[in-house]
């Protein structure tokens, strides 16, 4: 009894301590939770740590040691990768499913694309370069996050400054910023993933909202992933965000149809108690339009059809629970009656049977009443190769190719690098916008295919970034176009300033290739097939080269070859020899 | 050891031969030529018997293997079904719903209506989609419905199809509805939407019409268009479709669950897919399987009897003759969907996109199977192609199924067709050789001087003289013919042949026998010191034919079999008449090929109808294969007959 009096203590003492030398480094944490017109609920858990008065390592510095990291919040395994290849953003999602923007809306984290996708900014200099700080990067990460992220090599990896533009802020360092992107869209994020992501946080999963991630639970989500974001905020520090993203089924959980939900049914567990060290710890739930909705218990507050539940002075387990009593049981909305949830709808699709050939389609359907401008990024992995003159815009089967514009592409290099296609869609209002173009698959070598080889290819998502509203053009995104040019970017900009609460990337569905794939159930037929044939040429060819043709007489006396007779040489076929061989 | 080494060197020398060896080496190449070719009659009826017997052999109870599930990954009927009483009722109140439907005649977009409210009441986003095409026989046009089941968790890359068409295949769409297979797709969506370990998209079709629907569907799904085919777009789409199960369930209850698996132009799925089905269906349900309708006699006294009733007693009781009968009309079936290139059902659609397709056909009986073993035998099913990682490319795509459980793998069939063919190409060949050479009266000087050869003296005193071979003018007549063919083809496919068809065929009957005869009396004769005309187009037509038969067996061996048959002996027979015989004699032959090749005008009208409409709608090849490929062949035999030599 006395004993664990003491260890209580200190247990106390000790996070007082930690209390005190964590005044440089503060923890939030928060939990939203929307629920969503399909009968689904969106949870959007963030955790922020930031080191305050850090600001990202200079690379022109990686030729001196490192000044030491003591972190009590931040975590270390981060930290000192993004200084080891002193990386001044970072962002790294990996997740699973197909976003439904159409009835879901934007994403609360905007990197929903299927599978992983890395991109981070850094700096430039001629001491190690990017590319090899990349490479460090990616490995390092894949070794953190038990991800294959080894796979993004440079075969994936291109620098779309355009779409991924830094979502802090750029230190002024005297040289420019370069941006490295890559997507994987073949990972699966699994429980693996999420054990060291966990990890990661101060109170892991003991505590505080990070309780609720049960891998039981989150993984049965209709769409789930996680995200790590590290930023600079200029005069700030250093922030990384890490975040988890999930889209549960209410319905499917419940045995009579209906979406009413509650921590406990769709986590499994509730928030015992909040995170010692965290500054804020809060639940919030966005309430839906409807009144018909009881939620319990009552919130802390309620700001703008927003409820929140602070944790840091819940003393109880708080479990919040959603209740439509008067519904018997769900009733789906209609999806062709329902108006989409965001500014355009995207659907992308390979059309064709060939094994040689095929027609990249991507439809953009713009949602407003207002003409939109978009911007559209497709990076193709080599496996899939543009035709780009076959390039053509249709609205309602009548070609607009205008509509296209700003159009910059960098061409694949085969079994070596991506391709970039980027472009500005300009989408009148209320109308749909059909792009096709031509597309040839090559052919791979045969060492060049994966495991699993009849499978195909996973694509990555296009990106689609809206980002003008209404009739005139944006300026801005004219100076981003000329900044484009140098792919540098030196200083902190808004990404797109008039309207940047509309501003979004809106990730396409990944797609799947076949390419022509030999038969690998028996490769040792096919290299012993091979080897015949190349044994039979030689064989016929080595014969003639090295044979000698002789005239050679046949007739009844075989011991008196005679040079001058026209004998057997000019022997023809068949019937003769019937008649003419007579002894 | 010195007389060891003479038995050796006598051995050689009698192997080899004295002298020098060349002159040995090409001594015995003369010899063996010779043995050839005095034993080429023997050799071709060798291999025509060996071919024919080896394709009536193919249903012997000797033969085919068991089928095995060679995909490690496919896992069949390795999980727990949960389908049960509560899907059933909801089937049912589906079908009371359908029904309805059907007593007061509503229209296609009524019943495509109702089927996407019911999967959007499910929460399954579905749209409809409405389709014509234009025939010589008419318009065609409907309405199919489908919805997408998007996958939890999964990138949705990859899709699973489960159709049902409106009509059924029964009779081959002759109007019957499969009321109950619409139904047990919609209450399977429902159903499978509780499940969140789906890897692959779910998409349901409720196609219009029997194939007609699916075609519109399947094609436009895939980005294809066709000439006369008006199809909207698809608005919800899914990813690459890798397997497709199609459900016909026809009668009130069944007995049995065929499987139909036969695709459009020959194709066939990859058998991993029906053996898996057939296994879940014997063993997780216990529902027996059937290839096709079949029902065995041996198992059901009601069927009627496979064996003629002239046969005697011992032979209808003996178990390998009652295997065989079974196994015929198996193999029967298969061939003449396989050669007439025509789907077996809906799901024949598929693989013309790669996609590994079958219909599940709950054969109608009085019991006792329903909803519940059929629901079962699905959901371990889509379970079963929710577990690959791939595409089915593991098993077999060429096969003879010809049992339930026994297949036959192409290298036991494929040489029957071969064989034949090859008997073919030696007649050719040997024609080609003979008519390059004749026999001379002894002390004629040669013509040639330079290609002849010189018989001893103490033969007889005849001499083999080579003579020229005309080459050019069999190969206008092959080029002709083919040309002829390709006019009838666009003939027949014409709507005025469609509408006057009793008419219209005879006439076009006695066109196309007409012009060929008439061109006839236009072909020069050669000079008597040449080869003749139809010696030459025989050797040209045997060899011609003989690598359509090689070519065609191994993309469609059924066809391929069909052509030995009708071609094999019938072109060999074919022989230019002796110039002494009258021309009565040589009409009536070439009138008996010309009803060979074109009788079918006159006699099957209902399949050139057929034929027909496959082509313009499915693009099924058989028709344009038949007017441009086998009528030229057997007429040009029919030419060989009539042409003077």
């Amino acid at each position: 009894m006395w004993w664990r009096g003491c260890w209580k203590s200190c247990f106390v003492l000790a996070l007082h301590l930690v209390a005190a030398s964590a005044q440089g480094e503060l923890f939030d944490e928060d939990l939203t939770l929307r629920p969503l017109r399909d009968g689904r609920l969106e949870a959007r858990f963030s955790f922020t740590t930031l080191l305050k008065g850090a600001s990202p390592r200079d690379p022109e510095s990686l030729r001196q040691d490192d000044e030491a990291q003591h972190y009590t919040l931040f975590p270390l395994a981060l930290g000192q990768i993004l200084r080891e290849h002193a990386v001044t953003e970072l962002h790294l999602t990996l997740n699973a499913g197909k976003w439904n923007y159409d009835h879901w809306g934007y994403p609360d984290e905007p990197g929903v694309g299927t599978g992983a996708e890395l991109w981070a900014w850094m700096g430039d200099t001629s001491l190690t370069s990017v590319d090899q700080r990349w490479q460090g990067l990616r490995q390092s990460l894949a070794g953190l996050f038990c991800a294959s992220l080894g796979h993004l090599d440079d075969q994936r990896t291109t620098s779309p400054t355009l779409t991924f533009q830094p979502e802090g802020s750029l230190p002024n360092f005297t040289y420019p910023h370069q941006l490295r992107h890559a997507t994987l869209p073949s990972e699966h994020v699994c429980t693996e993933n999420l054990t060291p992501f966990l990890k990661l946080l101060p109170c892991k999963s003991l505590s505080g909202i990070a309780h609720l991630l049960n891998p039981h639970r989150v993984f049965d989500a209709d769409w789930h992933g996680l995200g790590v974001h590290v930023r600079y905020r200029e005069r700030i520090g250093v922030e990384v965000r890490l975040a988890f993203q999930a889209v549960l089924d209410p319905v499917r959980y419940s045995h009579d149809g209906r979406r009413d939900w509650s921590l406990r049914s769709v986590f499994d567990r509730i928030v015992e108690k909040a995170c010692p060290v965290a500054r804020s710890s809060k639940v919030q739930v966005e309430l839906p339009g409807e009144t018909s909705y009881t939620l319990s218990p009552g919130p802390t507050d309620v700001v703008n059809d927003m409820a929140t539940y602070e944790l840091t002075s819940a003393q109880e387990a708080l479990d919040v629970a959603m209740k439509w009593p008067g519904e018997n049981s769900f009733v789906y909305p209609d999806t062709s009656q329902v108006p989409p949830l965001t500014d355009i709808s995207v659907r992308r699709n390979l059309k064709g049977a060939s094994q040689a050939e095929a027609r990249l389609t991507i439809e953009v359907t713009n949602n407003l009443p207002v003409q939109v401008k978009s911007g559209y990024l497709e990076t193709m992995p080599w496996h899939l190769q543009f035709y780009l003159h076959t390039l053509r815009a249709y609205i309602d089967d009548s070609q607009r190719d205008d509509l296209v514009t700003i159009l910059s592409y960098a061409p694949p290099v085969p079994h070596s690098r991506p391709a970039l296609l980027q472009a500005v869609l300009t989408l009148p209002p209320r109308s749909t916008l059909r792009l096709t173009m031509d597309v040839s698959k090559p052919f791979l070598r045969y060492t060049e295919h994966p495991p699993d080889a009849q499978r195909g290819w996973d694509l990555p998502p296009a990106v689609l970034v809206p980002f003008a509203f209404g009739e005139d053009d944006s300026p801005e995104f004219e100076t981003s176009a000329s900044h484009e040019a140098n792919s540098t970017w030196t200083q902190e900009r808004e990404p797109y300033p008039r309207r940047p609460s509309r501003a979004r990337r809106i990730y396409t569905p990944v797609m799947l290739v076949d390419l022509a794939t030999p038969d690998f159930s028996m490769p040792y037929n096919v290299i012993i097939m091979s080897c015949t044939l190349i044994a039979l040429i030689f064989g016929s060819v080595f014969n003639l080269l090295t044979r000698r043709f002789v005239v050679v007489r046949v007739d009844s006396d075989p011991a008196t070859p005679d040079v001058n007779s026209v004998g057997g040489v000019a022997d023809s076929v068949g019937g003769t020899g019937a008649a003419k061989k007579t002894s | 050891m010195n007389g060891a080494r003479n038995v050796l060197a006598k051995l050689k020398q009698k192997l080899r031969g004295q002298g020098d060896p060349s002159a040995a080496k090409i001594r015995r190449q003369r010899a063996l030529r010779e043995k050839i070719w005095k034993g080429l009659p023997f050799i071709k009826l060798l291999l025509f018997t060996v071919g024919y017997i080896w394709l009536l052999v193919l249903p012997s109870s000797q033969l085919g293997q068991g089928t095995y599930i060679d995909e490690n990954a496919l896992q069949p009927g390795q999980v727990n079904t949960y389908w049960n009483w509560g899907e059933v009722h909801h089937a049912d109140r589906i079908l009371e719903d359908l029904e309805q439907l059907r007593d007061r005649n509503a229209t296609h977009d009524e019943i495509a209506r109702y089927v996407v409210t019911e999967f959007e009441k499910y929460g399954i986003p579905a749209r409809t989609q409405s389709y014509s095409f234009d025939t010589i026989g008419g318009e065609i046009s409907g309405t199919n419905a489908y919805g997408v089941l998007q996958a939890p968790r999964a990138s949705g890359t990859e899709a699973i199809v489960i159709s049902a068409s409106w009509l059924s295949r029964t009779g081959e769409g002759d109007g019957t509805l499969n009321l109950r297979g619409v139904s047990t797709v919609l209450a399977l969506a429902k159903y499978l939407k509780k499940y969140s370990l789906w890897a692959k998209d779910l998409v349901f079709v409720i196609s219009d019409g029997y194939l007609d629907g699916m075609q519109a569907w399947i094609s436009t799904y895939h980005g294809e268009t066709q000439p006369n085919m008006r199809a909207e777009p698809l608005t919800l789409q899914s990813g690459v479709i890798w397997t497709a199960l199609n459900i016909d369930y026809p009668g009130h209850s069944f007995s049995h669950l065929g499987i139909f698996f036969e695709g459009l132009n020959g194709r066939l799925p990859n058998q991993d897919l029906m053996n898996s089905v057939s296994l879940i269906s014997r063993y997780t349900v216990h529902v027996p399987t059937l290839v096709y309708d079949h029902i065995d006699p041996r198992e059901d006294r009601s069927q009627p009897d496979l064996l003629p009733a002239w046969l005697p007693e011992p032979f209808k009781h003996n178990r390998d003759v009652q295997e065989y009968a079974s196994r015929a009309k198996n193999i029967y079936r298969h061939m003449n969907y396989q050669a007439r290139g025509a789907a077996s059902g809906v799901h024949g659609l598929f693989h013309q996109f790669r996609i590994d397709a079958i219909t599940l056909f709950a054969v109608p009986a009085t019991g006792p199977h329903g909803f519940h073993a059929l629901g079962r035998i699905l959901e371990s099913s889509l379970r079963t192609c929710n577990n690959l990682l791939e595409r089915l490319h593991a098993s077999f795509f060429f096969y003879l199924l010809v049992a339930p459980g026994t297949f036959m793998k192409i290298g036991s069939y494929l040489p029957s067709a071969i064989l034949v063919g090859t008997a073919m190409l030696f007649t050719g060949l040997g024609e080609w050789v003979k008519a390059g050479w004749t026999i001379s009266p002894a002390g004629v000087p040669s013509s040639e001087g330079v290609q002849s050869e010189k018989a001893k003296p103490k033969d007889d005193k005849r001499k083999w003289q080579r003579r020229h071979r005309p080459v050019l003018e069999p190969v206008a007549i092959m080029v002709l013919t083919h040309i002829l063919g390709v006019v009838l083809f666009l003939l027949i496919s014409t709507s005025w042949f469609a509408a006057n068809q009793k008419i219209a065929g005879p006439i076009t009957y006695i066109l196309f026998t007409a012009i060929p005869f008439m061109a006839s009396a236009f072909v020069p004769r050669a000079p008597s010191s040449h080869a003749s005309i139809p010696s030459v187009l025989k050797a040209f037509n045997l060899c011609f034919t003989s690598a359509i038969i090689s070519i065609t067996s191994v993309l469609n061996f059924s066809l391929a079999a069909t052509l030995a048959v009708f071609l094999g002996l019938p072109l060999t027979l074919a022989s230019p008449p002796p110039s002494s015989s009258p021309l009565s004699a040589r009409v009536a032959k070439y009138a008996a090929y010309s009803i060979l090749a074109l009788g079918w005008l006159v006699l099957c009208p209902e399949e050139t109808r057929k034929a027909i409409w496959n082509w313009e709608v499915l693009r099924v090849w058989f028709a344009p294969f038949v007017c441009v490929v086998y009528v030229p062949l057997v007429m040009q035999a029919g030419l060989v007959c009539l042409l003077p030599s």
